[in-house]
């Protein structure tokens, strides 16, 4: 979460259950203007909630949704609507009963359905074995362990806040999102975020993780203030390691201040590689001047280029030490 | 405002609340005062409750998804006046200052030892890093749930 973002959604002069009341204080201005009045309580936008539906099939939530695009919104854990609720909104569409949560092995991979909370998935086994627990360390380090006990895989993957972990690292695992927008559909995480600009984005029911080789290895760094804020700037790679070298190779950055993408000129620069410290060091550089930096309020993009080739070299130098050295 | 029917602390409690209401809302409007509010945005965990037996930020979740569902608040922790270990490892080892953040920090390492008995140093921080405390530096809370992983896995308390 952004402190200004925070202020502002829930900054408001509206009291909850009334008319406003006498102004308390004030600061920022514009849109991030937060005006405290006395009785006033925080969440202002969850009193315009006037219902929650309650479907139990993905047609009956799709049409709900669709019915009208502008007061509906899909309800999975409910921690980002209750943060910062579209004015708009006056019903939510609860999808936990759509689909029972849990990760399941198949031949193909692994599917987690929406509902799973991020808790449940990085305690569960097959999370563990995968990747070489790739997914489980990310997870991790995502929020605090609260908050993973409520939020969900469909919640964070739907909502692909741009500093999302989760986001980056099923860009990296080559993960296919299931969506449902009127017929059931797999489609890879990157298609997914490049064509949400419809006017209502698909349900998502679940996510597919392919079968992947034993030697498949990732790592992820996250530049953050704190424990659990928001990252400044993520980075994660993940390889399979055959015969010394590196095989599909992804690498992506997230947080730039936009939403992660792979880095293809890097991934090409790594591919067929042995990962010494000059191919490290080379593959960090390119990623630096290649990743789509920009200035906010957060950080200069100055600082995240330099974030992004100390983030890649780190990635690549814990795979080397922790998950490659035998395989090499 | 609807009815909505909740399980707190093993009683089934119907109680009023509007569709946007939060379980931290709902809870202290039925009188669990215990369960504190602070920031209101999941940062500080103050507001920490076990929900089907997992500790989550009340402010975070709405009331209605926590229908049919096992609500634990600090008030339904201790057996009658014999506290619970945790509660008494705290007192204990002087865990506890100005007691705001102590019922979440509680819940939250009761959510852990209910699930692993031996936690290491670096789970404690794990489990209690979504609750702040203003007071301290954490090395007496988390002294106290060693202590308490240690009185309940010899089934001593205190």
């Amino acid at each position: 979460m952004e402190d200004t973002t925070r202020w502002a959604m829930r900054g408001t002069t509206a009291c909850k259950h009334g008319k406003p009341g006498p102004l308390v204080s004030a600061r920022g201005d514009g849109n991030n203007r937060r005006e405290e009045r006395e009785g006033d309580v925080e969440d202002v936008g969850l009193h315009r909630i006037q219902s929650i539906a309650r479907p139990t099939t993905a047609d009956e939530a799709w049409r709900l949704r669709t019915a009208d695009p502008e007061t509906t919104r899909f309800l999975g854990g409910g921690i980002d609507l209750i943060l910062y609720t579209p004015e708009t909104v006056t019903t939510l569409i609860d999808v936990s009963r759509l689909g029972r949560a849990g990760v399941s092995a198949g031949r193909a991979g692994l599917a987690i359905s929406a509902g799973t909370t991020l808790s449940r998935i990085l305690e569960a086994p097959e999370i563990a074995a995968y990747a070489g627990g790739f997914l489980r360390d990310v997870l991790r380090q995502v929020a605090s362990p609260l908050q993973r006990n409520v939020a969900t895989i469909g919640g964070a993957v739907a909502r692909a806040h741009p500093w999302s972990d989760v986001v980056l690292a099923l860009l990296v695992l080559d993960a296919d999102v299931e969506v449902f927008d009127g017929a059931a559909r797999s489609v890879p995480a990157a298609d997914f975020y490049a064509s949400r600009s419809q006017n209502v984005a698909p349900l998502v029911t679940g996510i597919r993780l392919p079968k992947r080789a034993p030697s498949t290895r990732g790592a992820f760094e996250k530049f953050a203030r704190t424990g659990f804020d928001v990252g400044l700037l993520n980075c994660a790679c993940v390889v399979e390691v055959a015969k010394g070298t590196c095989s599909r190779v992804r690498v992506a950055v997230g947080g730039t201040p936009a939403l992660a993408r792979r880095l293809p000129d890097v991934e090409a620069a790594l591919e067929g590689k042995r990962p010494s410290s000059a191919t490290i060091g080379d593959a960090a550089s390119l990623a630096a001047r290649g990743v789509d930096a920009r200035d906010d309020r957060r950080a200069s993009e100055l600082y995240r280029r330099t974030l992004t080739e100390v983030g890649v070299r780190r990635c690549f130098e814990r795979l080397t030490r922790d998950g490659m050295e035998g395989a090499l | 405002m609807t009815s909505l029917e909740l399980t707190i602390n093993g009683a089934r409690r119907v109680v009023d609340a509007n569709p946007g209401d939060t379980l931290l809302e709902v809870l202290r409007r039925a009188g669990h005062v215990g369960v504190k509010k602070g920031c209101g945005s999941g940062d500080c965990g103050a507001c920490t409750v076990l929900l089907d037996g997992r500790a989550v930020n009340a402010c975070l979740v709405l009331a209605a998804k926590a229908e049919k569902r096992a609500i634990l608040t600090i008030e339904g922790l201790a057996n009658g006046d014999a506290l619970h270990p945790i509660q008494e490892a705290f007192l204990d080892e002087g865990a506890v200052q100005c007691g705001y953040c102590t019922p979440g920090m509680v819940l939250s390492a009761y959510d852990l030892l209910s699930r692993n008995p031996t936690p290491s140093e670096g789970e404690i921080r794990e489990a209690i890093s979504g609750n702040l405390c203003r007071c301290t530096g954490y090395v007496k809370q988390i002294r106290a749930v060693q202590t308490a992983a240690e009185r309940m896995r010899s089934g001593r308390n205190g």
